[in-house]
């Protein structure tokens, strides 16, 4: 007696799930300049650690006598890997099955954990790879009748791990219905440059709205990397993926149980460099390179910046200083003058929020102008905007620390300063600050005194100069005990404080009191 | 050839450079006015200018072409 027939079925229905969706379908999308599913786990995974789950599920036909006549695999892969030796749960499109759709047929009695559900239990960060195009009215025929949209069955634990464990996305093909949901229900997510996410492909539009539209110029990178914000970063090819969401989970804890891990401390924390001395211009007109000043006082090489194509008058990112992962922001005078607008107010929020939730402290290097100002602005709600980055600023707890470069104005001002918890400010010398902009402010304040001048012009340079003299932060440092330092001890200061607050940090573990909202 | 684009929505203020011009990688070409602030525009490598497509007070747009580089 031997059970040899058995695990000889065994080996085939898992000869058939290794053959996808069938070497034709293989053949279109290696055509379409795309690897297969079974090709992207190992650029994922440490070598030799994927283990799938869940390998035998999918659709078998059979012969009068019972014996498998043909089978289907699902339209995913399912597993477990390490990534930088840690462990990951992963699922993963195969477009080759029915373009990656699912059968509609889930949730049935005996059922066993969906990859959500396990990386939910485990406690381990989730990766999706999106490559599937949405539902298929096909189904409905397999089926034999429609169902409603109870997606909600199982996104629940989508939802529930972003609270939970680090949640990345990856479009690497298409990312079309739930796949378009799933790109965005993710702490971090990155596509590739011939991808495209939508809720609704373009006969979907033509049908819709009557209009045509190509798949590339609907949902490509042009619009969700650079105008929507839907897509964080941008990859050059789907290994540039892999390497960017091996990094990104490099700077998280494995849930919100633990504190991220320390990396490299080899970059000397007394590193003070010369150019910092120099980075502000002393003509007020004259831009700095905020890209450059995160990058002298973080640890060398450390900085990952997060949707650097979209919202760009604030650089958002992860980096570490003394090995230890913060989040950074910084505002860039080179777009909108570093103003915050709407999409700039949801990049920040965005970090607080990952920051929040993640345990890593907050480092802002502020140079801001205000909320961003005109019609256009106004139209997007800018107050609005204004008032959630004032809300997830104070409702946040992890330590932070603000060095304010230059300008500070306003409202816009006000969200890099939080009245509670660890938080500390210090100032650079080139640093000038207030409720409101003296420029402007000076026309609004004194307009009568200046429209009754016989030269207003000169009333109101004359006003303006009284007013600069005001605007020291020596003076503002003998009233309130303001800390400012020389630019060059920033790095030593963040170090310092980077340090001191992982005391803190600990004290924080667990579930985030603001739930993650994406 | 190479063509340097405008990165951002905003007036040209100072044009630096003319046709012919040599220009070292990181040097400024055009300075460019965006709320206020200046904006330096770099040569992204070393070569000579072979045209300039805008003039002081022109508004351009992000990705519009500013001027062309020969390396």
């Amino acid at each position: 007696m031997t059970w040899k027939p058995e695990v000889e079925e065994l080996e085939r229905r898992l000869e058939l799930v290794a053959g996808m969706g069938g070497e034709e379908g293989i053949a279109r999308q290696h055509g379409r300049n795309k690897l297969t599913v079974r090709e992207r786990l190992p650029l994922l995974a440490d070598p030799g650690t994927f283990e799938e789950f869940g390998r035998l599920r999918g659709e078998g036909t059979y012969d009068a006598n019972g014996e498998l006549e043909t089978f289907t695999p699902q339209g995913k892969v399912d597993g477990m890997c390490r990534v930088e030796g840690r462990k990951v749960v992963v699922t993963a499109g195969d477009f080759t099955v029915r373009g990656g759709s699912a059968s509609g047929s889930h949730g049935g009695l005996g059922e066993e954990l969906s990859a959500s559900e396990r990386a939910l239990e485990w406690r381990l960060p989730y990766v999706r790879l999106i490559d599937n195009a949405g539902g298929s009215v096909r189904s409905f025929e397999t089926l034999g009748r429609t169902y409603l949209p109870d997606a909600n069955s199982f996104s629940h634990v989508d939802v529930n791990l972003l609270s939970t464990v680090p949640v990345v996305s990856a479009v690497l093909g298409a990312a079309a219905g739930i796949g378009a949901l799933h790109t965005s229900l993710a702490h971090w997510n990155v596509m590739v440059d011939n991808t495209q996410v939508f809720p609704g492909g373009p006969p979907v539009v033509k049908a819709a709205l009557g209009y045509e539209i190509t798949k590339e110029d609907l949902g490509g990178p042009q619009v969700h990397v650079r105008e929507s914000g839907v897509v964080d970063n941008l990859a050059a090819s789907e290994e540039d993926a892999f390497r960017l969401i091996r990094r990104f989970l490099s700077y998280l804890p494995s849930s919100v149980d633990e504190m991220a891990p320390r990396g490299d401390t080899s970059d000397p924390v007394d590193r003070r460099e010369d150019e910092l001395l120099e980075l502000i211009p002393k003509e007020p007109r004259r831009v700095h390179n905020a890209r450059k000043l995160i990058e002298l006082v973080v640890d060398e090489g450390s900085f990952f910046p997060i949707a650097p194509l979209y919202g760009r008058s604030r650089i958002t990112g992860l980096a570490r200083i003394n090995g230890y992962p913060v989040g950074v922001m910084a505002n860039d005078p080179m777009f909108l003058g570093g103003a915050t607008d709407v999409a700039a107010g949801m990049k920040a929020a965005r970090l607080m929020q990952l920051c929040e939730t993640f345990h890593l402290p907050l480092v802002d290097l502020a140079d801001e102008p205000g909320l961003m100002v005109g019609l256009d602005s106004e139209k997007q709600g800018i107050e609005r905007a204004g008032a959630r980055l004032v809300c997830i600023t104070n409702a946040c707890r992890m330590p932070w620390i603000t060095i304010v470069v230059r300008r500070l104005y306003g409202v816009g001002g006000q969200t890099h300063h939080r009245a509670t918890g660890m938080f500390r400010r210090y100032a650079w010398p080139s640093a000038r600050w207030g409720s409101m902009h003296i420029a402007g402010g000076a026309s609004a304040a004194y307009r009568r005194e200046i429209e009754a001048a016989p030269d207003p012009e000169a009333k109101r340079d004359e006003i303006e100069a009284r007013l600069n003299r005001l605007g020291s932060p020596f003076r503002t440092a003998e009233a309130t005990g303001q800390d400012i330092i020389d630019p060059r001890d920033t790095r030593p200061v963040l170090a310092d404080f980077v340090e001191d607050a992982q005391r803190v940090l600990v004290r924080q573990l667990g579930a985030p009191l603001i739930p993650y909202f994406p | 050839m190479t063509t340097i684009r405008s990165e951002i929505p905003a007036t040209v203020w100072q044009v630096k450079v003319a046709p012919g011009d040599k220009v070292e990688s990181g040097d400024e070409i055009i300075i460019l006015e965006s709320m206020k602030m200046e904006i330096p525009v770099i040569a992204p490598s070393s070569g000579t200018i072979s045209s300039v497509l805008v003039a002081p007070d022109d508004r351009v747009q992000e990705g519009d072409a500013l001027a062309e580089l020969d390396q």
